[in-house]
């Protein structure tokens, strides 16, 4: 049976053509559900990208309250790039700092005229290896380098982070549990609209098994509508929500997301695309699977 | 052919549908089952093709005791039979020729084998100019000539028929009749389920006279 997919393939698409309010039906309903899915993903990609650009900023900073000369200096810098965790080292001279400082006040700069550099300490900017930014790292290292008399002034924003971390786990299990809840949204309304398309065919499927047409032979011809019906599902709800996040949401994100210095706001990435227009296949196979059981019976009940 | 040993249905209600049932049918026999509503007919013929299980006894088609047939076996079981029904039980949304090309497709028929096994069985029941029409453009008596060859169109061991002329013209009874016959002649075992005295008059056969779930009479035409 399973070596004539062209055969039932064609039966899938003339029941879709025999039935087009139902099929629209359907698929309208996986577009609407994985839309609503795919805009809930874009502000929780944006959110977290947002939140991992903070976390790139991580670092350690040492302040020197009487910088060393020169010498002194590159070996001090060069004993902290010997610890395993650390990728690079940024030293920031008083001067530095001042011109830091100056740019940072903006339009208020002129407050500075006058002050002499020595006003700032010097520092030292120390950056984690990339997959060792975490607060955990963080406070092992600065207790390490803590441990040198040179370094005792050190600060990494232990509360903040513990904060940063803890919503980002908040945001992480929140996106996870919402996604799911959606997805499953999905599959029951899906489920149950070809339920309805199964329930006008039930004389169809009677005759079908009464003619000795195999359980798997009634069933392909349902599996492929669901499946195909949940892929144009999917590409119209990539497309809807490409459409809206273009017309609509970049601005409004972006405006958003703008007080917190983030200026690019970024659609789904491609294996998401792909992955929507897969699931909306999914949802379909499953929800048709999931009818089936009550209506494709061949035997006594 | 047909061979049932001490069957009996029974339904939740408690009362049997069918009651201690033995009987053999030959290859080759027309049979009409007979008797008043509620007798057990349709009952009985739903245990042929597994539409039912039996509460109690033993059912061989064909020497195979289909009495505890997994759900995969029924198919290709049925795939022996012909059925036809009072509601004929066709398929409104497909054409004429797709109803009787279904059983075809069903056994994995090649597309030119189907078109002229179709066409010829379309001939025999008269429908040839009709195969493009929908079954609810048609009249009942077409109907039921489309569900018999549909039927038909397998060239089926057996042909079950579940009062087939209850809802049909006096005219079109003696069609189906005849086409029944035509079957039988070709060597089909016919089993009809009907409470038509006429007809049984009209044609006489082997008869298997059912009242409340037992056979009352199993007569063979002088």
């Amino acid at each position: 049976m399973l070596g004539r997919p062209g055969y039932h393939i064609r039966r899938a698409l003339r029941n879709m053509r025999q039935s087009p309010f139902l099929s629209l039906a359907s698929i309208a309903t996986v577009a609407l559900s994985l839309a609503l899915l795919a805009f809930f993903a874009l502000a929780v990609l944006n959110v977290q990208q947002l939140m991992a650009s903070w976390g790139d900023e991580m670092a350690i900073v040492a302040y020197l309250d009487d910088p060393p000369e020169e010498k002194v200096l590159q070996q001090w810098l060069a004993d902290i790039r010997a610890y395993a965790e650390v990728q690079d080292i940024t030293y920031v001279s008083q001067p530095e700092a001042l011109e830091r400082f100056r740019e940072r006040l903006g339009p208020e700069a002129g407050l500075l005229d006058g002050l002499d550099a020595q006003i700032l300490p010097a520092s030292i900017e120390i950056h984690l290896r990339e997959e060792l930014r975490q607060r955990t790292t963080l406070e092992t290292v600065a207790g390490q380098l803590q441990q040198d008399a040179r370094f005792e002034d050190l600060t990494y924003g232990r509360e903040w982070l513990e904060k940063f971390e803890a919503f980002l786990l908040l945001l992480r299990i929140s996106g996870a549990a919402l996604g799911s809840f959606l997805m499953f949204a999905a599959l029951v309304i899906v489920a149950n609209t070809i339920k309805l398309t199964l329930y006008v065919r039930q004389d169809e499927l009677e005759a079908m098994s009464l003619v000795g047409a195999t359980s798997l032979f009634i069933k392909l011809p349902y599996l492929f509508e669901g499946t195909l019906q949940g892929l144009i599902g999917g590409v119209l709800a990539l497309g809807a929500s490409l459409l809206v996040f273009r017309l609509l949401l970049m601005d409004v994100l972006a405006k958003l997301l703008m007080i917190t210095g983030i200026d690019t706001i970024h659609f789904l990435p491609p294996a998401w695309q792909v992955g929507l227009v897969l699931g909306g296949g999914l949802i379909g196979l499953l929800g048709s699977l999931f009818a089936l059981r009550k209506f494709a019976r061949i035997g006594p009940a | 052919m047909i061979q049932l040993y001490n069957v009996t249905k029974s339904y939740l209600r408690g009362q049997n549908a069918l009651n201690d049932i033995t009987l053999k049918i030959e290859k080759g026999e027309f049979v009409y089952l007979t008797g008043p509503s509620g007798a057990g007919k349709s009952t009985f013929l739903k245990l042929l093709y597994c539409a039912e299980r039996p509460s109690r006894g033993q059912i061989l088609i064909n020497g195979r005791n289909i009495t505890r047939f997994g759900v995969q076996r029924i198919p290709l079981l049925r795939r022996d039979f012909g059925i036809v029904f009072q509601d004929f039980k066709l398929l409104n949304r497909r054409t004429v020729y797709e109803n009787v090309a279904f059983p075809l497709e069903v056994t994995g028929h090649k597309r030119f084998e189907i078109s002229k096994k179709v066409y010829q069985t379309l001939k025999q029941v008269g429908l040839q100019h009709r195969l493009n029409d929908h079954p609810l453009q048609l009249s009942g008596g077409e109907q039921q000539r489309v569900a018999v060859a549909r039927a038909l169109v397998v060239e089926p061991l057996i042909l079950l028929a579940d009062e087939p002329t209850g809802n049909l013209d006096p005219d079109v009874t003696l069609e189906i009749m005849e086409m029944f016959k035509d079957a039988n002649a070709r060597g089909t075992t016919v089993v009809m389920a009907t409470h038509d005295r006429q007809l049984i008059r009209q044609f006489p056969r082997r008869i298997l006279e059912l009242d409340a779930g037992c056979i009352q009479m199993d007569d063979l035409p002088c």
